[in-house]
């Protein structure tokens, strides 16, 4: 399977650049809330539609869909596709096919202690897939999102942050509760920085060529 | 893999879109990559070529799966038949997919048939963007930033 690090798309022609964020976690963990929040609370010109292919019962199927557009390079238009995996199980395969293309990751955990063994499934799930794709948790921006803080019976921040948050560089992680918006966007706006910036190293080249794609 | 399409590289595809619409007697056609993005577009097929492409790329990848369970190496086409529109996706190569939109007065014979040259014609396009790599000279000037503030907010806060 082809894939790997240095995903996106820019169009020189028409200066546009694509980049691909999926929301990743357990199921039921507030992937898809995170992104409905998004999509009411958002102003409708820098959205598009949320599509969902999800089962008769509002499980996500297949992924959640809705584009989004920023003034984020001068003289670009910026389109971030927003994706979210269904979290359930036993939809890997289809988790691995979403996942494909990512530019950014936002791991979505739900706080509650009963949850804690999922959230550390779905985390070695998220690197393996990652992994399959020649991809890493090392190269791949992404950030944590410890949802669901308003519930009873769930676990300290620093517990989440010492689960799941554990590697070699500490990542940008926020306390959510998603439904009423409470760190949505600045989980959104992370990811997107993080997304951007490495996006400008990626096009780097080591030589210089001649080429009708600088522009000065 | 990462894709920069030059104004050239643009022009180029434009051409074999139209050619391929004019032929086929389609409606519209979107191209786009196995990760949902949109790398072109032409015709009147759809309002919406992002979530075409997006939902193009989940059914191919999913049909590329079911080949697997069967023993195939993938399926090179999907078909779907609606009662007055219907879509035809079309592996360009490994990452590239042709999604054509057609209404039934149109042959789907004739859509199929045009489809094979245009994508060979485009995989060798994107094997030229693949060589050519995605890098610019001087990235921080080419993609200049915007400075502070966050990109994304609630449109009433509070």
């Amino acid at each position: 399977m082809c894939g790997g690090a240095d995903m996106s798309f820019v169009n020189f022609a028409i200066r546009e650049v694509q980049l691909k964020i999926v929301y990743y976690g357990p199921g039921l963990g507030g992937k898809t809330a995170n992104l409905q929040y998004i999509h009411q609370a958002i102003a409708p010109a820098a959205r598009g539609a949320l599509t969902s292919v999800a089962t008769s019962k509002d499980r996500t199927l297949f992924f959640d869909f809705m584009p989004l557009v920023a003034n984020a390079i001068e003289n670009f238009t910026t389109r971030f596709q927003m994706y979210t995996v269904p979290g359930q199980v036993m939809y890997n395969t289809t988790r691995r096919l979403v996942l494909r293309g990512a530019d950014g990751v936002v791991f979505v955990a739900d706080s509650q202690w009963s949850r804690m063994a999922d959230n550390v499934e779905s985390f070695a799930n998220l690197e393996e897939n990652l992994r399959l794709q020649g991809d890493s948790l090392d190269q791949i921006p992404y950030v944590l999102q410890y949802n669901k803080r308003d519930l009873p019976n769930i676990a300290p921040l620093n517990y989440m942050e010492f689960l799941l948050n554990n590697r070699g560089v500490r990542r940008p992680s926020f306390g959510g509760v998603a439904p009423q918006g409470a760190g949505v966007f600045e989980t959104l706006n992370m990811i997107a920085r993080l997304v951007l910036n490495r996006f400008v190293k990626t096009h780097a080249r080591r030589e210089a060529k001649e080429s009708d794609l600088v522009l000065v | 893999m990462a894709f920069s399409l030059t104004e050239k590289d643009v022009l180029r595809l434009r051409r074999i879109l139209l050619d391929l619409l004019d032929r086929s007697e389609a409606d519209g056609c979107v191209v786009c990559d196995s990760g949902g993005y949109v790398l072109a577009q032409e015709g009147r097929g759809t309002s919406d070529p992002l979530l075409l492409s997006a939902l193009g790329a989940g059914v191919f990848a999913a049909s590329r799966e079911l080949a697997r369970i069967l023993g195939e190496d993938e399926f090179s086409a999907v078909f779907h038949q609606g009662e007055k529109r219907s879509i035809f996706i079309r592996a360009v190569n490994r990452e590239v997919l042709l999604v054509i939109i057609f209404s039934n007065t149109a042959n789907v014979g004739l859509v199929r048939l045009y489809a094979g040259p245009a994508s060979g014609e485009m995989r060798g396009l994107f094997d030229e963007v693949a060589a050519a790599g995605v890098g610019v000279e001087h990235p921080e000037r080419t993609f200049v930033l915007t400075e502070g503030g966050d990109l994304f907010g609630a449109a009433n806060p509070g």
